[in-house]
This record gives structure tokens, C-alpha cells and sequence, in this order.
């Protein structure tokens, strides 16, 4: 009798884990917009687009990184408020590995009925192509809009009275050799610290912590000096002061920190944005599809309520094309010269 | 004072709401079960779970979290302990000594041993917690680059510990595993280390996928090796489950240490419950009295791993909540979560949120108390597993691998690295290796190389900045003892042996 109980259990650890293995990245998706949305809404009555193409089957949207990560966080609610307006359930689908270039392969290798979109996270998609862990080319993506934008931060240790201001950091830079903690070599981060330094014309040593987190920690530890960081990584921190924005103008949030570009140095835009991207060759009217719904849902004053940690930012199809070639060519003009060594 | 007890207190009221009790049975059964299942590790969970803790009032949504997190590391050991297959890299070291006892018949013991040592080792944890987190964040701070290499080296150490039949062949191992944690991007300058042109390896080779392959997949083919009969592998199967009191007064100093190791490696960047445990095991070795039942079944060594691991919970919590610095994968989501919730990590969690924060330090506490109970249940029931045939086992373990494997990141890439360790394991236990060692080389590998490089890149390639800070000092002295203490020990143990040996003739 025991025996039998013995299998029958043993036999439930397998299937168990067999449901688990086949739909980790869509229950959690799936089962919260079912909490989320009351059935009184009727889906199909708002969708924006519904006169064209519209899908007819739940629409996988994959993230190129781990359940968890800051793009993951975003991209789920973001698709649980789009559903409204998509008219059909959003499975987040995790395809992490590869510093990405697993997900996006995946993307580009997608049939392009529209059933299957995701997230394209600038510049870590452009370093990859650079680097050639993908096969993969901005060709073969269609974009569709741009999602969140965060802007570069250049950051000291609040209570580091060396540097009172941006100045303060150059002239001691000049003087001594300074120490730049990075979220890894040539990532977003290091790019920042080192077209900030080429514009001041220091030189600083880099030391590449992997992520976001561990490079923070490095420098309130004390073994970097400074670090460039992005906006919402040091959202409500009190013991990290910015000295300036790696931007055209002066933040709405931040109105006290200058731009670089005022002060002298490096005068354009940095930081990374999460566009939203189709494979290449989907019809004209999936993309307009898409463009409207995902519109609407940034629109959305229930979104907006649920996503106020962050900086949604809305470009349209044309111009988040735009950005990822720009993103490229900048990524490309990197190699030569701009790095030391 | 009197407001924080005051605060302390209201947070047990309020986590003890119907509600949240719900929630921290749901989510340590949740937990235990992704736990068990290969492949599915404690951040994974966390992290599916995730989005769906957005729609419930911050604290219920806290608390699912923390049980999950909670249960899924204890969960880890129950199949550690019953197929030689850790569920999650954090019951690695429970494997070693667990999978003895089930053979030899004491299954439910094991698991009995390994419940009770999580709950104390949680419960401790939470001291902690309450009392010293801000004091002990600071230590987080404290481990740059150069303390970051010495708590590999250290941790590399332990090899000695866990090769108990040839130093030599533990060494190799650990140089084997040493190099295939070179493997994918370099750290410090991005460059590619023996990718081969294969994306996939970028991260490096998985952990948990070389972990499955190098104990659960070897052992498949070890079993499949011998004639398969209808017959249970244990031979003897004992009932006694629950642990008598002279056990728990023999388990009670490791819980001890394993508890201070676990929520000290919880409190530093970058380590972690899967480095915990093999520093709790090493520790309950190096003390124990018993010595000599290491490798064969020592209950010892499933406290020690599962204590540790256990108070690895708690201890990462510490930095993440006072300094915003998530000290590993599962506080990292765990803190997404904090945010998502508008609560920023830092010293207002404890002033203007001092209400939620303290109603889940009082979740985390009772979390304990629920994972014990459901362990306790469930102890029974598993241990049954260890009756089966070998005929059902194998092809049950051989899905398990492959399904635990794919999972990590939905690739059939991963599979084919987790059958080539699997065939790997079983050529180095063939020739009395050590895949424990290699396991462990393989976590520690990336953390003393990038410490080391960044430690000299900082100093402009003076090696004096090894040796600056008194941090640095402690780990070069506890590397240094545990060297030579194995050495020292069983020299020491020879004569009392000896002298045992006499006594005994003569009577």
C-alpha cells in the first residue's frame, strides 16, 4: 500500500514540475489581469484599432532578461493595462541569457504575424550586435513605439565634500587618478563614464561590477570615486548625490542638477531606453495596431497610477526607428578611438 | 525604544490578520514545492510571483514574497536529500551527506533533520533582522574587491572540507571547476572566453544546470549502470521520523554556527544561500565529534547545510532594506517588489513605513513557524519516495533533469550542457573526484577572479591592496585555519583515537 503511495507522490513531484517547466513566464501574466481587469469592460469595445488588423489569440511579448529584472518589472505593467486595449491576453515571456542576444534572436527569428512582439533595450541591443553575440541586425526589427526612457546621471557619495559640483569632480579628475565603478565592461554605465571623461579630457580607471547594483555598492563603499548611473536606479536614495544629467535640458524631476552640456562637457542625450519591437517584415497595420494601442494604455490614467516609479515615454513607430539607428550608429562610432587602450 | 517594541508588537497583530495567514501558508507550500523541483531556484520563483503581489496590499504581497523565498530554500533539500538532486544550488551541500542517510534507510530523519535545522536557522536569522539591521549593513560596505577575493579564496578552502577521501583528487576537481568558470564574457573587459561562437555561453556556463547535471544526471547513470531490479534501494527503511531530544542537543551547536555563517555570507554582496551551505556543512565537520560518520550520513552535515542556508534569508535582507543594496538574485527581485510598492529601501522603512516594514519582519518570523509545520507534515510522505523501486525512480529523475534544465531559461542549449556535466559527473565519480568540489569552484571561480582583477586595477597593479583592510585580514587567517585544520585535526584525533583504541583492547 505504501509503495503505491510512494509512486503516486513521486509521480506528482514529476508532473508538477512538468506543468512548471512548460509555463512559468505565462501563469503569472495570465492570472493577473484575470484579478486585474473586472469583466464589465468590454475589450474589444475600446480597442482603438479594431477596424484593421487586430490579433486573434493571446500575443507573446518576450524580455530579453530574468523575471524580476527592471525591464521585466515594466513590461508587466505595461501588458497588464494594455490588454484593455489590445483586446487579448499578453503573455510576458523571459528569454533570458547572453547578455540578451538569446532573447532578441528569438525575436528576430519570430514569425512575423504579429502574434509575437517584445522589449529591445538600448544600448545593451546595439552592444550586442557590436560585440557580435547575435546574428541579428537592427534590420530585422520593426519598431513600434518606445516605452521608457531614462536618462544618465553623473554620481558621487553624498557626503563626499571633494566634489561640491560637476567642476569640482573635472579639476580633481585631472589632478589624480580618479576610479569609475561600471555595471560591466562597455555596458550603458561605462559608456556614460567614458564620453563624460573623453568631454572633459581626464583620464579615470573603470572597474566593471556586472549590474546596476553592485556598481552602486561600490561606490557608497568607497572604492569608486564617482559612477553614472540612470535616474530611476537612485529613485528615493539619500546617500548618492548627482552632479549632473547627461542631457540637452535640465530634468523636470531633478530641476537643481545641470546638464552636462551646460557646464561644458558632453552635450547629447545618454541613458537607455526599452522600445517596443516587432520582427521585421509584420504588415503596416500591425504596427499601427500596436502604435495605438500601446498609446492609449500610457494614457491610461490607471497605468500612469501603477507605473509613477518610472519614466514612461512615448515615441511613435517612426520616431523609436529612428532612435535605435541612432542608438547604432553610436554604438558603432564607440569602437574606434573612444575607448583607452 | 518603547515605540519600536510598541511598532514590533503591531506588526505581529497585523501580519496575524486571516489574510496574511493564508498568505504565508500559500506561499511556503508554493515555496517548498518550487524549491524541490530542479531548475527552478528560490529568485525564480520570487520573481514569477512577483506581478501578481502588485494587486495585494503591500504587506500581504511582502509576505507571500518572504515565504516563498523562505520555503523554496528549505524545499531545496527534500529532494537533495531523497534523489540526490538539490532543487535549488542553496541545498548543494545537503545532497552529500542527505542522499547517505536515504540509503540507508533514514529518509524521513534526513528530512526531519533538515526542517528543523531551516526553522532555526530562520528563526535566528530574524534576530538579526530586528535588532542589528542597521548595524550590520554596514558590513556590506565594508566588502570591496580585495575582501570579495579572499571570501572566494576562503570559500575555495572548504574543498579540503568536502574531499574526505584524497586532498589531491579534491584539488583537482576544484581546478577543473576553477576553469569552466571562465567560460563566456570576461568581466573586466568584456572580451569572449572560450564561447566557441555559442551566445548562449555569454553568462558563463548556469550553475544550476552544471549542479543538475553533476548530481542528479551522474547518479542516473550510476543507478542505471547496475542491474535494475524491483527492489527499493534503501534496505532498511526506518519509521522514526521525528528527531528525539538527545538529537536536537547534538544538532544545537551547528544550528549555532551555522546560523552566525549564514546570515554573516547573507549580509555580503554577492554570496549567497549556495555558498552558505557548504561553508554550514564544512563547520559542521570541522566540529563535529563524529567525524568519522562524514560521507556516509551524518546528520551533522544536513544541520550544518541547511541551518546556513536558511539564515541566509534574513541576513540578505539587512543590506537591501536599510542601504538598498540586494545582496543577491532573490533580494534583488525581492526589492523590485519594495519599489513597485513605493517603498524605497533605506532609512525610512524603518521611520514613516516603520508600520508595513515590522509587518513583514512579523511575516517572516511566523513564515518560520508555518515551514516547519508543513515540513514536519510532509516528512513522511517523501520519505516514502526513498522506498521506490529504482525501475520508477530513474525515468522519473531523467524527466527532472531535462525539464529542470530547459526551465532555467527555456533552452534546449542548457540541456545539452546539463547531459554533458551529467556525463562529466559520472566519469569523476568513476574515478573517486569530486563533484561537490567542482560546483563549489564553479560559484566562487567569477568571485575571487573579478575581486582580484578589480582589487588590482583600482591600486594600479600593486598587490599591498590585498592586504589593506582588517576584513581582508580575517578571511586571510580563516582561509589559513581552514587549510591546515583538517590536517592539525586529524592528526589530534589519531592519538585520541589511538588512545581509545588501547583503552578498549584492554577491556
Amino acid at each position: 500500500m505504501k509503495k503505491y503511495l510512494a509512486l503516486v507522490l513521486a509521480l506528482c513531484m514529476v508532473l508538477a514540475l512538468c506543468a512548471c517547466g512548460a509555463k512559468p513566464a505565462e501563469a503569472p501574466a495570465a492570472e493577473a489581469p484575470a484579478a486585474e481587469a473586472p469583466a464589465a469592460e468590454a475589450p474589444a469595445a475600446e480597442a482603438p484599432a479594431a477596424e484593421g488588423w487586430a490579433p486573434d489569440g493571446p500575443v507573446t511579448m518576450i524580455v530579453a532578461y530574468k523575471a524580476g529584472n527592471g525591464t521585466d518589472v515594466t513590461a508587466r505593467i505595461l501588458a497588464q493595462y494594455a490588454e484593455k486595449y489590445v483586446g487579448q491576453t499578453i503573455v510576458i515571456e523571459n528569454v533570458d541569457g547572453g547578455s540578451g542576444s538569446i532573447g532578441w534572436s528569438q525575436l528576430a527569428s519570430a514569425e512575423a504575424d504579429g502574434m509575437t512582439i517584445g522589449f529591445m533595450n538600448l544600448p545593451n541591443f546595439n552592444s550586442s550586435i557590436v560585440k557580435e553575440l547575435g546574428t541579428y541586425t537592427t534590420g530585422d526589427f520593426a519598431a513600434i513605439c518606445n516605452h521608457v526612457t531614462e536618462t544618465s546621471l553623473v554620481l558621487v557619495r553624498a557626503d563626499d565634500d571633494r566634489f561640491a559640483d560637476i567642476d569640482a569632480l573635472v579639476a580633481y579628475a585631472k589632478e589624480n587618478n580618479t576610479v569609475a565603478s561600471t555595471n560591466g565592461a562597455q555596458a550603458s554605465n561605462h559608456i556614460g563614464a567614458q564620453a563624460f571623461a573623453n568631454s572633459a579630457g581626464f583620464k579615470y580607471t573603470d572597474i566593471p561590477q556586472g549590474n546596476t547594483a553592485d556598481e552602486l555598492t561600490s561606490l557608497l563603499g568607497g572604492e569608486a570615486d564617482w559612477c553614472v548611473a540612470k535616474v530611476a536606479d537612485i529613485a528615493g536614495r539619500t546617500d548618492v548625490r548627482a552632479l549632473a544629467a547627461f542631457s540637452t535640458e535640465r530634468l523636470p524631476e531633478m530641476p537643481d542638477v545641470p546638464t552636462l552640456g551646460e557646464k561644458g562637457y558632453y552635450d547629447q542625450w545618454l541613458g537607455s531606453s526599452r522600445c517596443i519591437v516587432a520582427p521585421a517584415g509584420v504588415s503596416a497595420d500591425v504596427i499601427a495596431f500596436y502604435e495605438a494601442a500601446f498609446k492609449a494604455t500610457m494614457e491610461d490614467p490607471d497605468y500612469q497610477a501603477a507605473a509613477s516609479e518610472f519614466a514612461t515615454d512615448y515615441k511613435d513607430a517612426a520616431a523609436t526607428a529612428a532612435l535605435i539607428e541612432q542608438q547604432q550608429t553610436f554604438t558603432e562610432g564607440l569602437a574606434e578611438g573612444f575607448w583607452y587602450e | 525604544m518603547l515605540d519600536t517594541l510598541q511598532l514590533m508588537g503591531q506588526g505581529f497583530i497585523s501580519a496575524l490578520s486571516f489574510v496574511n495567514i493564508l498568505a504565508m501558508a500559500g506561499g511556503v507550500a508554493l515555496g517548498i514545492i518550487i524549491g524541490c523541483l530542479p531548475g527552478l531556484s528560490a529568485a525564480m520563483g520570487v520573481a514569477l510571483m512577483l506581478p501578481l503581489t502588485f494587486s495585494m496590499p503591500a504587506d500581504t504581497g511582502l509576505i507571500v514574497l518572504g515565504a516563498i523565498y523562505c520555503g523554496a530554500i528549505f524545499g531545496g533539500s527534500i529532494s537533495a536529500i531523497l534523489i540526490h538532486t538539490p532543487g535549488t544550488p542553496a541545498s548543494a551541500a545537503t545532497a552529500i551527506e542527505g542522499y547517505q542517510m536515504t540509503l540507508r534507510g533514514q529518509a524521513g530523519k534526513a528530512l526531519a533533520t533538515a526542517c528543523w535545522s531551516s526553522f532555526w536557522g530562520g528563526l535566528l536569522s530574524c534576530i538579526s533582522l530586528y535588532f542589528f539591521a542597521p548595524l550590520l549593513a554596514q558590513l556590506a560596505l565594508k566588502f570591496m574587491s580585495a575582501e570579495k577575493f579572499w571570501l572566494g579564496i576562503f570559500g575555495l578552502t572548504i574543498i579540503a572540507g568536502v574531499s574526505s577521501k584524497s586532498i589531491v583528487k579534491g584539488l583537482m576537481s576544484g581546478a577543473l571547476g576553477l576553469i569552466i568558470s571562465t567560460i563566456g564574457l570576461d568581466p573586466i573587459s568584456g572580451t569572449k572566453r572560450f564561447m566557441f561562437g555559442q551566445a548562449f555561453l555569454a553568462e558563463g556556463i548556469n550553475t544550476t544546470c552544471a549542479l543538475i547535471g553533476l548530481f542528479s544526471m551522474s547518479q542516473v547513470f550510476i543507478l542505471a549502470e547496475k542491474a535494475i531490479k524491483q527492489r527499493a534501494r534503501a534496505t532498511q527503511f526506518t519509521d522514526k521520523i521525528r528527531l528525539t531530544r538527545d538529537e536536537k542537543k547534538m544538532l544545537a551547536p551547528t544550528v549555532l554556527r551555522s546560523w552566525i555563517i549564514g546570515n554573516i555570507i547573507g549580509i555580503l554582496p554577492g554570496a549567497g544561500a549556495s555558498i552558505a551551505c557548504f561553508m554550514g556543512y564544512n563547520n559542521a565537520r570541522q566540529f563535529s565529534k563524529h567525524k568519522e560518520q562524514f560521507g556516509h550520513g551524518a546528520m551533522e552535515g544536513v544541520c550544518g547545510s541547511e541551518a546556513a542556508n536558511n539564515a541566509v534569508t534574513g541576513g540578505s535582507l539587512i543590506p537591501m532594506l536599510t542601504l538598498g543594496i540586494p545582496g543577491e538574485s532573490v533580494t534583488a527581485v525581492l526589492m523590485g517588489g519594495l519599489i513597485i510598492q513605493g517603498l524605497t529601501p533605506g532609512p525610512e522603512l524603518f521611520t514613516k513605513h516603520a508600520a508595513m516594514t515590522y509587518t513583514f519582519f512579523a511575516g517572516f518570523v511566523l513564515v518560520q513557524f508555518f515551514m516547519l509545520a508543513i515540513g514536519t507534515l510532509g516528512c513522511r510522505g517523501f520519505a516514502n519516495i526513498s522506498r521506490l523501486s529504482d525501475a520508477i525512480l530513474i525515468p522519473c529523475v531523467t524527466v527532472l533533469c531535462f525539464i529542470g534544465s530547459y526551465a532555467i531559461h527555456k533552452n534546449m542549449s542548457d540541456v545539452v550542457v546539463m547531459l554533458i556535466f551529467g556525463v562529466l559527473g559520472y566519469l569523476m565519480r568513476k574515478f573517486d573526484l569530486n563533484t561537490a568540489a567542482v560546483v563549489l569552484a564553479l560559484i566562487l571561480g567569477p568571485i575571487s577572479e573579478k575581486g582580484l582583477r578589480g582589487a588590482l586595477r583600482v591600486s594600479g597593479g600593486d598587490i599591498t591592496c590585498l592586504f589593506r583592510s582588517p576584513v581582508s585580514w580575517v578571511l586571510i587567517i580563516l582561509s589559513i585555519v581552514g587549510i591546515f585544520s583538517p590536517m592539525l585535526m586529524n592528526r589530534f584525533e589519531k592519538k585520541v583515537a589511538g588512545v581509545d583504541l588501547e583503552e578498549s583492547s584492554e577491556s
